[in-house]
């Protein structure tokens, strides 16, 4: 039996059963591979780290999308940066209200593969009248446009890798330049147990230009060694000050169809455990 | 610059008739070849895997990295010791896992940890503090070794000049590493290139076991690796003890290690060095003062690089049914420097200008060290399993 594991971390790491390969490709210095796994269904890995898998992807997705979107209230653009397997999308399409999303992907071929091979992430969403595809460098894309966005959703890959510049200081000033007034900036943000010096940096670098930063979190099983950390930027302290009576409100007027987010675990995901709070003093 | 006598190769003389493959060789490819014996380097795997029982093999890339030694090493189940980012993707390629290796390149840009981690590979080995500093950002994802320095100025090349903390330094390396949060799971050290004897890798597998056992009782972290490194010499002469004999004291010395240590190596040269041959056609020829002086397309600044880096002396095989009589002789390559001579002091028959020469043993640190100078083609690489080769 085929067995694919975590190269993540030396000391330990997470092993899965490969029931079958449906897509390998050791181009542009990458090595990527979609397997099935008969608990987590069909698994995305590159680069020896686990992406994204059918099972799981809804907690990261919905943690990602639902918070900010329902914490705004009053979200009409939505920026998302990376997220080429279309599973943010899919839940910033739940949303009635959003007027127009934008989605900047570096390489059509991700976007393609993941049609072909997650069709589940993006689940018709890449078909949304509302949404259009930028094929550009997300760092690249926030430094030059003139558009501005209510809420900017950044899905990217590991600082050690593609996902490098969406993790410096010159990114998140730009995000700001193209963030409405009242707008929040959020960003996967690793796991804290783990890669503790990544949500210092992240914090370091968001503080400069953002006059509330603070991360929240979501238990992903595949994303191992405990909790991920989502950052959370912008210049409206109050959106996520909000009581449970509000964003509840909002919650059943958007009729959302979902299965991890809950108006109480919204307000919950900012309580932070000691050990991550003692990085952010 | 300067040329520097050498002393003589063993040389042998073969009957003109066995020219013959060689002969057929490069009027398929061309001249000159490097051809590589796949069933060598399995054969040499093997025997090596028999003489160190339960060693992890990493083979050093550097000693040969052309992609045919790499796929039938990794078909034989080595793993690999990398150095730089080209090793990494000719490894990609191969599709070798990033956690079947070890990076050994004690000096590291940022860009080098990053792209071995993104390869997969999480054990690195740094010698000083400076380096350790380097693995503060990925201090969680690392696994570090500590080279460990026990000179040896009788090895032809002494590895421990260049790189390696003192075995006195080590313990307190170790230290301010843990206090860093960066993870030190053993030592390692490089006995030497070619070593003549097995009492530099016995002495520093004693002296690591004593420090491994006194870390792992004194502090709560615990090691649990210990890198013999390579060296295992091979016969470019009849001097060379067998690899089994060479082992077995290092054998013994390794039953000093508590159970629970892994323990591997990164064997290069042994592993490759009798897998290829080199093929080669005289175009000059000159008598001189000091012998006979026979000009091939392949020299120093070819596939014989290691005469000058490695300081190996490769077997030399040339073909005549005259061996009664024999000239002095010296064996020239064809690029416009004096140094570029690869045989001095040899007595053989007369050649002609297209007869072939024959380098045996060119395995290791040949094709790997070869240059374009005067912009002589390089030799084609080419693979046989022909017992000839």
């Amino acid at each position: 039996m085929n067995r694919y594991s975590e190269t993540l971390y030396d000391a330990w790491g997470q092993s899965f059963a490969v029931d079958k390969v449906l897509f390998e490709t050791h181009t542009d210095h990458q090595h990527l591979v979609i397997f099935k796994n008969s608990h987590y269904g069909r698994v995305m890995a590159l680069d020896g780290v686990i992406q994204t898998t059918e099972a799981d992807e809804f907690i990261y997705h919905e943690s990602l999308t639902h918070i900010p979107l329902l914490a705004h209230g009053d979200v009409k653009k939505v920026l998302i940066i990376g997220g080429g397997d279309g599973g943010i999308l899919r839940e910033v399409c739940k949303h009635k209200n959003v007027e127009s999303i934008t989605m900047v992907e570096i390489d059509n071929a991700v976007v393609e593969m993941s049609r072909e091979h997650l069709p589940k992430h993006s689940d018709g969403a890449f078909d949304d009248s509302r949404f259009q595809l930028v094929i550009d460098d997300g760092a690249n894309f926030v430094a030059e446009t003139e558009q501005t966005f209510d809420v900017i959703i950044s899905d990217s890959t590991d600082p050690i890798g593609p996902g490098e510049v969406l993790f410096t200081q010159d990114f998140y000033g730009n995000c700001k330049r193209c963030l409405n007034p009242g707008g929040v900036l959020v960003t996967q943000n690793g796991v804290p147990f783990m890669q503790a010096d990544e949500l210092i940096s992240t914090h370091e670098r968001q503080q400069v230009h953002f006059a509330d930063n603070t991360f929240y979190t979501a238990a992903i099983p595949t994303y191992v060694g405990g909790v991920m950390a989502f950052s959370w930027a912008s210049d409206n302290k109050d959106l996520r000050a909000q009581n449970l009576e509000i964003i509840k409100a909002r919650f059943e007027q958007a009729e959302l169809a979902v299965r991890f987010y809950t108006p109480e675990l919204h307000l919950g995901a900012f309580a932070l455990p000691g050990y991550i709070q003692e990085h952010l003093k | 610059m300067a040329s520097v006598s050498l002393p003589a190769p063993p040389v042998t003389i073969s009957p003109a008739s066995e020219a013959e493959i060689y002969r057929k060789a490069i009027e398929t490819h061309g001249s000159p070849l490097l051809v590589i014996n796949p069933a060598k380097i399995r054969r040499a795997y093997r025997s090596l895997n028999d003489a160190l029982p339960g060693v992890g093999l990493y083979f050093a890339i550097k000693a040969n990295p052309h992609r045919a030694v790499v796929k039938t090493l990794a078909e034989c189940g080595a793993s690999f010791d990398i150095a730089t980012s080209g090793e990494i993707e000719l490894l990609r390629e191969i599709k070798v896992r990033g956690d079947n290796c070890i990076h050994t390149h004690p000096i590291k840009r940022d860009k080098d940890i990053r792209d071995a981690l993104r390869y997969g590979c999480t054990k690195f080995v740094v010698d000083n503090l400076e380096e350790i500093k380097k693995f503060i950002p990925y201090r969680n994802r690392v696994g570090i070794l500590l080279r460990v320095s026990f000179p040896n100025p009788n090895s032809p090349v002494d590895l421990s000049k260049k790189f390696g903390c003192t075995p006195d330094n080590a313990i307190q390396l170790a230290e301010t590493a843990t206090e860093m949060g960066i993870k030190i799971k053993g030592f390692s050290f490089h006995a030497g290139s070619q070593c003549a004897c097995p009492e530099n890798h016995t002495h520093a597998v004693e002296r690591c076991a004593e420090l491994l056992m006194h870390y792992n009782e004194t502090h709560e972290q615990n090691m649990s690796i210990l890198d013999i490194g390579g060296g295992f010499p091979v016969p470019y002469d009849n001097g060379t003890p067998d690899i089994e004999s060479f082992c077995a004291p290092i054998r013994n010395a390794l039953k000093l290690l508590p159970e629970h240590i892994a323990v591997i190596a990164e064997p290069g040269r042994f592993l490759v060095a009798d897998a290829a041959t080199a093929v080669s056609t005289v175009i000059g020829v000159a008598d001189r003062c000091d012998g006979r002086w026979y000009y091939l397309d392949d020299g120093v600044y070819g596939s014989y690089s290691g005469r000058i880096y490695d300081h190996a002396n490769y077997p030399i095989r040339v073909f005549s049914d005259e061996t009664s009589v024999t000239h002095p002789t010296i064996m020239a390559g064809p690029t416009c420097d004096s140094i570029d001579v690869f045989a001095e002091n040899i007595n053989i028959p007369e050649l002609k200008i297209g007869d072939l020469v024959v380098g045996e043993m060119m395995g290791a640190y040949t094709n790997a060290t070869a240059t374009d100078f005067n912009l002589f083609p390089r030799a084609k690489i080419i693979e046989s399993t022909d017992a000839a080769f």
